[in-house]
């Protein structure tokens, strides 16, 4: 078969030492369906952005239809016959779904009137032509999102797009809306349309595609034909085989629930479950991890569990004390919060390094207030926050320095000391490790066994299942909303996580 | 019955400005830009257009340089708001400040009088008479010797409703103040749609600030745009940018112009002059209740 892009030794990465693409190769053959499969941050998302002009390659080479390219940006990809469609759906809502589709190359006559008979003729025959089940006329902001992701493919096919890239596009439809879009994607191949399809979902990726390539840390590990496979050897080649490391976790005795998360539902505007009947219990010196691929209900999770969002149902008890009608403040006095977000949620880039170490001490604790709370005690405040960047090993110029002029690391070690010297018993961390380097993630997880020692009760959202397994006595799964496994971490291993985590059940294999 | 005639040609003559000024503000409007900076265009387009007339001894001149005069205050605004992405409201009143500086200074130092000029040798834009309705009684002394740029401003509301909801550069201008990030990825740089809709803006601000001071009246006085950007700002939010109900919305503020001239002769004048920002303020509160019927809070 004919390679119809071929991509040759890519290399890309992000400044200062991001290796996001590492040498790899991949071609994408005229009309098939290609998956790109992959853990997140595994490289899926930069392939596809380099592929379309999105993001420039350090190094390698691009061929189209056997010529060396270079997309410099979007437009010029999509002048070429490739179009992305995007997680992010845009498109402007107040418009018609014709005029949507025609927006930028309007067919149009004297002083620039657009041929209205024209332009809806042509996107009714391309909505016909792909049996897309579209009205050229509805308002686009009274459509489905899955009608809307359909208005985005019609964009581009109306543009001649050839090759088509889709960047999870299950990822926001309902279980019901898919086997629809799987229909108009196999249509589109067999019109001689090529599309690269990324999903973590296997079961998803089994059922379309007519080849596969595994991406793992930025390399691509194989590119298989689909009937070649199976859902096992492909979690295996996802995650990696079992890699031998050892666990710090010492054995401290858990003691009472300390955490109890119950019966907790969230439903999205458009009727999707985000959430469907999560409940969790955390004792007192446990540490309890939750797994899942992005996207399966994490971040619905701590907004519920921080009160960023209401749940449609459910309670949040710590030591007996339900909060879930409490204002943020009053959770904060139960419980501590480090943020996957450093910059926007976790601290403020802009003020200085004590004033964010003292934010939630400053409403929570009298002692660094005067003049019954109005004005902040400058050097109770200084001596507070000079005593955690020591403790935690912040290191900084002045205290009164920006929070922005200090590294990743550092700033990640300030929040840290700030939320840790609050004197709560639950502590919940969401991603805690993200983005820093060996030696401070080291640092992290010793401050996290200090915190089981000291009897707090632990939760901790992250995507590297090498620190669930490292720190955490037991770790839940999350999947499509639902807490699908209650493991224990010294009972299982990294393969039957990652199946839980891809298939929301225990392989066979 | 002049009584009516008089308060009818009041009304037209006043609601002339806020037209074409109001049609700028809704083509920014379209765009999605926070355009307040229509009152400096106006003052500075009145003031060219005084210098150009008077200087060449036309109102073709006087005209053209009304609009290069507004042109001038519209490319200070891309500089700022567009290229160097300042905020659009700070934008604006600096502009608005600046106009009323340089048109008041240039006027002192140019003219070397106080307050206003007027000269015999400023030509103003012709009347336009119309032979055969003048003789017709009522309609006649209505249609018939209207300035020049009151028909301007009739054909500039139609050309805008055609651009604006007809054409492929109206798709384009609306799609940029709906959702920017859309139009970019369709291959139209909204930064580009954003500029034009400021140039047009000004062409029409121009023509605006040219009636006030070679059309209304044949001279230039100190702040004599007098508040009427930031009515056409308020009527433009009113409408949503509609033409057609801007134009109708301006016949409104006109009519209550008009009817605080013709009740000077009983109320006093500082009264009656409160008119056209009363009638703001009430139009302004109509269109938030309205709009809080319309959510539903």
């Amino acid at each position: 078969m004919d390679s119809l892009i071929e991509i040759e030794h890519l290399i890309k990465i992000f400044p200062p030492n991001v290796v996001a693409l590492d040498d790899v190769s991949v071609d994408f053959r005229k009309g098939e369906i290609h998956a790109i499969v992959g853990e997140n941050g595994a490289g899926k998302s930069t392939l596809m952005k380099v592929l379309y002009g999105m993001h420039s390659a350090d190094s390698g080479e691009l061929r189209y239809h056997g010529k060396t390219v270079r997309f410099a940006a979007p437009g010029d990809a999509i002048q070429a016959g490739i179009g992305m469609v995007h997680q992010e759906i845009l498109l402007v809502n107040e418009y018609t779904v014709w005029e949507n589709v025609v927006l930028g190359q309007e067919p149009a006559g004297f002083f620039g009137r657009i041929d209205h008979g024209a332009a809806r003729r042509i996107v009714t025959e391309k909505i016909h032509e792909f049996g897309f089940n579209l009205d050229a006329d509805a308002r686009v902001s009274e459509l489905s999102v899955a009608a809307r992701q359909k208005v985005e493919i019609l964009k581009l096919l109306y543009r001649d797009v050839s090759f088509l890239i889709l960047d999870e596009p299950t990822a926001v439809l309902t279980p019901q809306e898919i086997p629809q879009l799987f229909d108009e994607l196999r249509r589109l191949r067999d019109n001689g349309h090529t599309i690269a399809f990324i999903s973590h979902h296997l079961d998803e990726v089994l059922e379309l595609s007519d080849r596969i390539t595994v991406l793992r840390k930025g390399r691509k590990i194989a590119t298989i034909p689909t009937a070649e496979t199976t859902k096992s050897a492909l979690a295996e080649l996802m995650v990696g085989r079992e890699v031998v490391f050892k666990p710090i976790k010492d054995n401290v005795p858990a003691g009472d629930i300390v955490f109890d998360l119950n019966g907790v539902n969230l439903k999205a505007s458009n009727g999707k479950d985000l959430l469907r009947d999560v409940s969790i219990q955390v004792r007192a010196s446990e540490i309890v991890g939750i797994a899942g691929v992005e996207g399966n209900g994490q971040l619905e999770l701590v907004s519920v569990l921080t009160g960023l969002q209401r749940p449609d149902s459910g309670s949040l008890k710590i030591h007996g004390q339900e909060l879930m009608d409490s204002s943020i403040l009053d959770r904060r006095r139960r419980m501590s919060f480090v943020s996957q977000d450093r910059s926007r949620m976790g601290g403020c880039l802009t003020a200085s390094i004590m004033e964010n170490m003292l934010m939630t001490h400053h409403r929570l604790r009298s002692t660094f207030t005067a003049g019954g709370g109005i004005l902040i005690d400058d050097q109770k405040a200084a001596a507070f926050a000079e005593d955690a960047c020591r403790r935690f090993d912040v290191t900084y110029a002045t205290i009164q320095a920006p929070f922005r002029s200090l590294s990743g690391g550092n700033q990640q070690k300030v929040i840290l000391g700030r939320e840790l010297t609050l004197d709560t018993p639950f502590v919940l961390l969401d991603q805690p490790t993200r983005g820093l380097d060996v030696g401070s993630i080291e640092y992290v997880h010793h401050q996290i066994m200090e915190l089981s020692r000291a009897h707090r009760a632990i939760l901790i959202f992250s995507a590297d299942l090498e620190e669930l397994f490292r720190i955490t006595d037991r770790i839940l799964v999350l999947h499509r909303g639902k807490i699908v496994a209650d493991l224990e971490t010294e009972r299982t291993n990294i393969g039957e996580v990652g199946s839980w985590m891809l298939e929301g059940a225990k392989s066979d294999a | 019955m002049t009584i009516l005639i008089g308060l009818l040609n009041g009304m037209i003559s006043a609601a002339t400005p806020l037209l074409l000024s109001s049609l700028g503000g809704a083509l920014t409007y379209y765009a999605g830009i926070f355009n307040i900076a229509m009152e400096g265009m106006m003052l500075s387009g009145a003031f060219f257009a005084v210098l150009g007339s008077y200087t060449f001894g036309s109102w073709q001149a006087g005209l053209i340089c009304a609009i290069l005069g507004a042109l001038m205050i519209a490319l200070i605004f891309i500089l700022f708001s567009v290229v160097l992405k300042v905020d659009e409201f700070v934008t604006g009143v600096g502009l608005n400040m600046f106009s009323l500086g340089l048109t008041t200074y240039l006027l002192r130092q140019i003219f070397k009088v106080k307050g206003a000029f007027t000269d015999p040798a400023i030509v103003p834009v012709p009347n336009i008479p119309i032979p055969f309705l003048s003789g017709v009684p009522f309609l006649g002394r209505i249609v018939s010797g209207q300035n020049l740029i009151v028909w301007l401003a009739i054909a500039a509301t139609i050309v805008c409703h055609y651009v604006v909801f007809k054409t492929r550069f109206g798709l384009r201008l609306r799609a940029a103040g709906y959702n920017r990030d859309c139009l970019d990825t369709s291959g139209v740089s909204a930064d580009r749609i954003r500029v034009w809709s400021l140039i047009w803006c000004a062409v029409l601000c121009g023509v605006a600030g040219a009636y006030l001071s070679l059309g209304y009246v044949k001279l230039f006085s100190e702040n004599m745009s007098a508040g009427r950007g930031w009515i056409s700002l308020a009527a433009v939010i009113l409408v949503s940018g509609n033409p057609v109900g801007i134009a109708l919305v301006s016949l409104l503020f006109g009519l209550a112009d008009g009817l605080g001239l013709f009740l000077q002769r009983s109320i006093p004048s500082q009264f009656t002059a409160m008119l056209p920002y009363l009638a703001t303020i009430i139009a302004l509160f109509i269109y938030s209740a309205r709009r809080r019927k319309a959510t539903g809070n």
